[in-house]
């Protein structure tokens, strides 16, 4: 065994010192390998932590949402329709929801306003609970400095910042402030009966289509949005399924055209001189090939762990920003939103194996080759 | 000991450019003995070397070392003959530009999973010996014509192997780097072991060390003094 480990390290050490010697092409080849595993990387850390983003946000939704509509556009909802869906069987809760959007002409950012479901959540009176996003896009000088909100000229409305949401989720979160019912509808200058929508909870979720249907007949006016509907609208948005098979059938193929170009030309004359001298000189193919594995393998897992780590860097530390084209058109203060660290082993060791091996694969064709000629050639 | 028997070897077989590098040779090379090759250039000294040494297989004839037939081997029983059994200083050197004097001498070892540092020590022992001991850092590309020689002889000395093969290992040294090469096969020679190298150098073939001086002549031993 010691052995073993001794011819290990001494074939590593020859490698290690064969690489150096040719380093601007080595450099070069583990840049481009890197970059290759950075992009891919990049999308495969992006999707999985925005999968976990969504995944919260449903985990939080109701089993059904019911909007009342008019011309085809979400209008607010009668606090009458409780009663009605309450009646439903297999309804277990009903609540109406208030939530909306507000415009803050400072700084152009876009703010969710709600009174949360649980009342045990909702702040006080002339008190607000704020997002992680709020205190930064606003510039509030320290945590707790009160929030003031202006609708138009002339209007200042003081709200005292009593807490902030966990940032778990910066997607849910980050934009979001709390306020109390009668704040709510005070600020939006929204009558008592009326609701933004509705939430409805369930006792058993297979029964959902049934109680849409029966919901429908009550209400032929209203939308129904289903969890599932919710779930596939955000499949939809991210795609990452598709998105992470399309990168990683692209990195493969990235990584087979370097090596294509690199080692499918064969040898050069200079590495098949090195390898008539080893063998001369007592190496036996197996010798050679384990050097050339050594090479392979420190070239493809250097080239892995630098382009996985500057991924990570890039996804987590710099909120993916050469990604941000993918976030335009979300509210302002979306692209500084930082994701929380997410990585998904079986996808990482997939990458992993896709782009390693094949390299190392066909390093050792024309070696092989090479290794097994008489090494006559070189005594001239 | 190592017997060729009407060996023959021929290069592009067939072809206008056809050589018959060695032609028919039948040689007895003694063990514990020093030998050597002499001859004008393309009298087949390189050729018969790489036939002995295992590098090349003969058109016909047969060689055979210790009583082992090699010449109708598998390449991969060769390898094994050549690490077990021979030590080389090629003509050209054939050291690998880029890696140091130390670390071309210590490579013919790697494969055989040695102690690290007992290897680089007996390395720079061998180095020293040949009066390189101040180059053995420098990559081998910066030696001089002679440095580079001594580089190559060091290596072949690594593996204590029983055979060292030399092609014109004096070519590029003076008369004192000479001796001290000569005081090398002296002690290889005490301790039993075969040397066999050629050389066109008369202060080689006109050493007391020399056992056996073969003369050849367009791939055809014309003479043999012991
Ligand atoms: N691989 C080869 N292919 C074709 N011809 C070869 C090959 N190797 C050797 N020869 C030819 O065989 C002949 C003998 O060559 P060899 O190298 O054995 O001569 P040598 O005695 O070592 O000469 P020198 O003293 O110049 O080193 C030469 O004519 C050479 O051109
Ligand atoms: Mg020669």
């Amino acid at each position: 065994m010691t052995r073993w480990w001794r011819r290990q390290r001494a074939l590593a050490d020859f490698t290690l010192a064969a690489l150096a010697r040719r380093r601007v092409k080595n450099i070069g080849l583990v840049a481009i390998y890197a970059l290759v595993v950075f992009v891919v990387a990049s999308a495969m850390f992006f999707s999985t932590a925005l999968k976990r983003e969504a995944g919260l946000v449903l985990a939080d939704a109701p089993e059904l949402i019911v909007q009342e509509l008019r011309m085809g556009r979400h209008e607010m909802i009668g606090a009458d329709a409780i009663g009605a869906l309450a009646g439903i069987r297999g309804v277990t809760r009903v609540t109406g929801r208030l939530w909306g959007y507000f415009y803050d002409s400072v700084n152009g950012a876009n703010y969710t306003m709600m009174v949360p479901d649980d009342p045990a959540l909702a702040p006080g009176p002339g008190e607000a609970v704020i997002g992680e996003g709020i205190p930064r896009a606003r510039g509030l000088a320290w945590d707790t400095a009160p929030l003031f909100l202006s609708r138009h000229s002339g209007d200042l409305q003081k709200f005292e910042v009593t807490g902030r949401l966990p940032t778990g989720s910066a997607l849910v979160s980050s934009d979001l402030i709390l306020l109390d019912e009668a704040d709510f509808r005070a600020f939006f200058d929204l009558p008592e009966g009326i609701y933004t929508d509705i939430a409805v909870s369930i006792r058993n979720s297979r029964e959902i289509d049934t109680i849409v249907t029966k919901a429908e007949r009550l209400m032929p006016s209203a939308r129904f949005v289903t969890r599932d509907d919710i779930s596939r609208t955000y499949e939809k948005i991210f795609s990452w399924r598709e998105g992470v098979m399309v990168a990683l059938a692209g990195a493969a193929l990235l990584a087979f055209a370097i090596f294509a170009a690199e080692k499918a030309s064969g040898l050069s004359a200079e590495e098949a001189r090195e390898i008539g001298i080893l063998k001369a000189i007592g190496w036996n193919s197996s010798d050679v090939i384990a050097m050339k594995l050594w090479e392979g393998g420190l070239v493809s897992a250097g080239a892995f762990l630098l382009g996985t780590v500057t991924a990570y860097l890039h996804v987590f530390l710099f909120s993916a920003a050469l990604f941000a084209p993918m976030l335009k058109g979300w509210a302002v203060i979306y692209p500084d939103f930082a994701l929380a660290p997410q990585i998904d082993a079986l996808q990482l060791t997939t990458l992993f194996l896709l782009t390693t091996l094949p390299y190392i694969a066909a390093t050792l064709v024309p070696i092989w080759r090479a290794a097994s000629a008489d090494p006559d050639q070189i005594m001239r | 000991m190592i017997s060729l028997s009407s060996v023959t070897k021929l290069y592009n077989e067939g072809r206008p450019n056809g050589v018959r590098a060695v032609d028919n040779v039948s040689l007895d090379i003694g063990a514990d003995a020093v030998t050597v090759l002499k001859g004008p250039s393309g009298s087949g000294k390189t050729t018969l070397l790489s036939l002995i040494g295992c590098m090349a297989r003969p058109s016909a004839g047969r060689v055979m070392i210790d009583g082992r037939m090699v010449s109708g081997l598998p390449e991969s029983f060769l390898t094994e003959e050549r690490r077990s059994t021979f030590g080389f200083v090629f003509q050209r050197f054939n050291l690998i530009r880029g890696l140091t004097v130390l670390e071309n001498v210590m490579l013919p070892a790697a494969p055989l999973g040695p102690d690290p540092q007992a290897l680089a020590e007996a390395a720079r022992d061998r180095i020293a010996a040949l009066g390189l001991a101040d180059k053995a850092d420098t990559p081998v590309e910066h030696l001089s014509g002679g440095e580079t020689q001594r580089a190559a002889i060091a290596r072949a000395l690594i593996n204590d192997a029983p055979v060292l093969i030399a092609d014109e290992p004096t070519a590029n040294l003076d008369t004192d780097l000479t001796h001290r090469f000569l005081d090398i096969v002296a002690d290889l020679r005490a301790e039993g072991r075969t040397v066999i190298m050629t050389s066109h150098d008369p202060r080689i073939w006109q050493s007391d060390l020399v056992n056996a001086v073969i003369e050849m002549q367009d791939g055809r031993v014309t003479g043999a003094f012991a």
